[in-house]
């Protein structure tokens, strides 16, 4: 079976979100199936430059094509257009225009789609919300499986989606959360499906007391990794946890590990680090209390199942209904929507050690029933395989 | 801060448990919270009560908790609820008005559907009364066609009488 990823960025340098998801997803199926990323020369989201200057590289083994972007995207002009669409009525074509303006226009790459349709078995994209996409779903209806990654933004609503989740051949979500969301906006309920998800590479050694040695730190310590932006509730992390501190004379501090999008407080009780590699994210881990979670949107959080696969608890933002969701099946991390409950939770989880454990474990459970990558590959395979039967049918 | 103490079965922790218990304790506070707030920009009643006055803020508490959910409805951030929610009901009307739309035009087509019946109905009709007056047609194509070989027949007859 060959099988072609398309996603709108790709590459060793890019370590978050669907990009992400999508290079584990294809080092993993390579063992089953031969596997080909279909990709952009861009590296950065915001404007979608063409950075990388080959066509064609091995990236991991994995062979991947890419292709120019025709425009950059301005972000002030899209910014405005979705603005707009999001508070009048419109179009469909008004739609079409935005996700122009969205790109990463890469006409090329649909071609390609469009001309090598019987080179592939089953192309799968990644995100929903991008040309690629859109596009490439209505070039290759029938061998297309969609992994939207959607979280509960409100472009999901836009009609030319609708349409996009009633398409393509099977649709592989990341949460029942999701899965809800999209046959709500939709009625896709008749597209076949699966809520799959992704693993985590957990390296086999990690140290937190070697973090806490490189980094000097002392004490008990809640982590946050991710982007340090608005859009994750980091502000409103920032608000709540000082007052916590002002208020209970706590001695735990707030280590934070990411790129910076807005300020990080200063404050001694407040510790950013910056950016950290793989390895060094799982030695923050492992030396944090637990990890907080305060994003408002997330379709599944990779890093919430990372601390989960660690055996450590999480402190999640229960308006975002994916994160309060999963808390609740895996009774793996408590959540908050206001401050009080903040309070209370931070305060619990600081003060029982045995709660964190009991909480830990039971993440570690949970990731290792359904996010393992044996299981996640399964799923998948499953997945190929009811479609293979349906097309011998 | 200090407050009933959170009940956990380590045995079975359940999340769900320990959130309502949060939440119920943090529901009571909350009533206290919006006086306390309010204190600090101007001092309503004179009585500090995030500072806590022992039995009087108790009785307080007890008195005002059939109003805490409309206390905790004006106090707490609601705006970023009411947000999603304006958002999702928007969501939703655009939906319906994709509906309303589609259910009209699946009415028109209803009514197509109706028209397009009575003209096959009218035109099996007309295409029997037809094939009926074909086979009358033939019958009497038929029947005169006999006419005429006996016509004929006669007029070879009446010939040869008269050439004898």
């Amino acid at each position: 079976m060959k099988l072609a990823l398309v996603v709108q960025r790709y590459g060793l340098e890019i370590n978050g979100g669907a990009e992400l998801h999508c290079r584990w997803v294809a080092e993993h199926l390579k063992k089953y199936a031969e596997v080909e990323v279909l990709t952009t020369r861009a590296s950065d989201y915001i404007t979608w430059k063409n950075s990388y200057s080959r066509d064609e590289e091995d990236v991991n083994g994995i062979r991947v094509r890419r292709f120019p972007v025709v425009r950059t995207r301005d972000p002030r002009r899209f910014g405005r257009l979705q603005e707009w669409l999001l508070g009048h009525e419109h179009q469909e074509a008004d739609e079409l225009r935005w996700l122009d303006e969205e790109g990463p226009r890469a006409p090329a790459l649909i071609q390609y789609l469009k001309d090598s349709e019987g080179a592939y078995d089953y192309f799968i994209f990644f995100s929903y919300r991008y040309y690629h996409s859109y596009w490439g779903i209505k070039t290759l209806p029938r061998r297309s499986i969609l992994v939207p990654t959607a979280e509960r933004d409100p472009v999901v609503g836009f009609r030319i989606f609708q349409d996009l989740f009633r398409t393509p051949r099977a649709i592989i979500y990341n949460s029942v959360e999701e899965r809800k969301m999209i046959n709500d906006v939709s009625g896709n309920h008749s597209v076949p499906g699966d809520i799959v998800g992704v693993g985590t590479e957990v390296p086999g050694r990690y140290s937190g007391e070697a973090f806490r040695q490189k980094h000097k730190l002392s004490g008990p310590y809640v982590l946050y990794l991710g982007r340090i932006d608005e859009n994750k509730g980091c502000h409103k992390l920032f608000e709540y946890f000082l007052r916590f501190k002002r208020e209970s004379g706590s001695e735990v501090k707030l280590v934070l590990a990411g790129n910076t999008v807005i300020q990080v407080p200063s404050d001694p009780d407040i510790h950013y680090l910056g950016f950290l590699g793989d390895v060094e994210k799982f030695d923050a881990l492992d030396g944090a209390e637990f990890l907080v979670m305060p994003s408002f949107y997330e379709s599944l959080s990779m890093v919430t199942l990372e601390a989960w696969a660690l055996g450590k608890p999480v402190l999640a933002n229960a308006l975002c209904d994916v994160l309060k969701g999963q808390c609740l099946r895996s009774n793996g991390g408590l959540y908050y929507e206001t401050y009080p409950e903040f309070r209370e939770a931070l305060s619990l989880l600081l003060s029982s050690p045995r709660l964190r454990v009991v909480l830990g474990e039971n993440g570690r459970r949970y990731f290792e029933a359904n996010y393992a990558w044996d299981v996640i590959e399964k799923k998948y395979l499953a997945l190929l395989n009811r479609m293979e039967k349906e097309k011998g049918a | 801060m200090e407050g009933e103490k959170i009940a956990i079965d380590y045995d079975r922790v359940d999340v769900a448990r320990i959130m309502e218990q949060i939440k119920d304790k943090t529901a009571a506070e909350a009533a206290v919270e919006f006086p306390a707030r309010g204190t600090a920009a101007a001092p309503a009643a004179g009585i500090d009560f995030a500072a806590g006055l022992g039995k009087g803020r108790r009785v307080l508490l007890k008195i005002m908790s059939p109003f805490a959910p409309l206390i905790k409805l004006f106090i707490l951030p609601v705006h970023e609820e009411l947000r999603r929610a304006v958002l999702i009901l928007d969501h939703a009307n655009r939906r319906i008005d994709r509906l309303e739309k589609e259910r009209e035009r699946i009415d028109r087509l209803q009514e197509y559907t109706k028209l397009l019946h009575h003209l096959c109905h009218n035109l099996v009709v007309e295409i029997s009364k037809l094939k009926i007056e074909e086979e009358t047609l033939k019958t009497k194509a038929r029947i005169m066609e006999k006419d005429f070989g006996f016509l004929e027949k006669r007029e070879k007859a009446l010939e040869k009488d008269i050439l004898k």
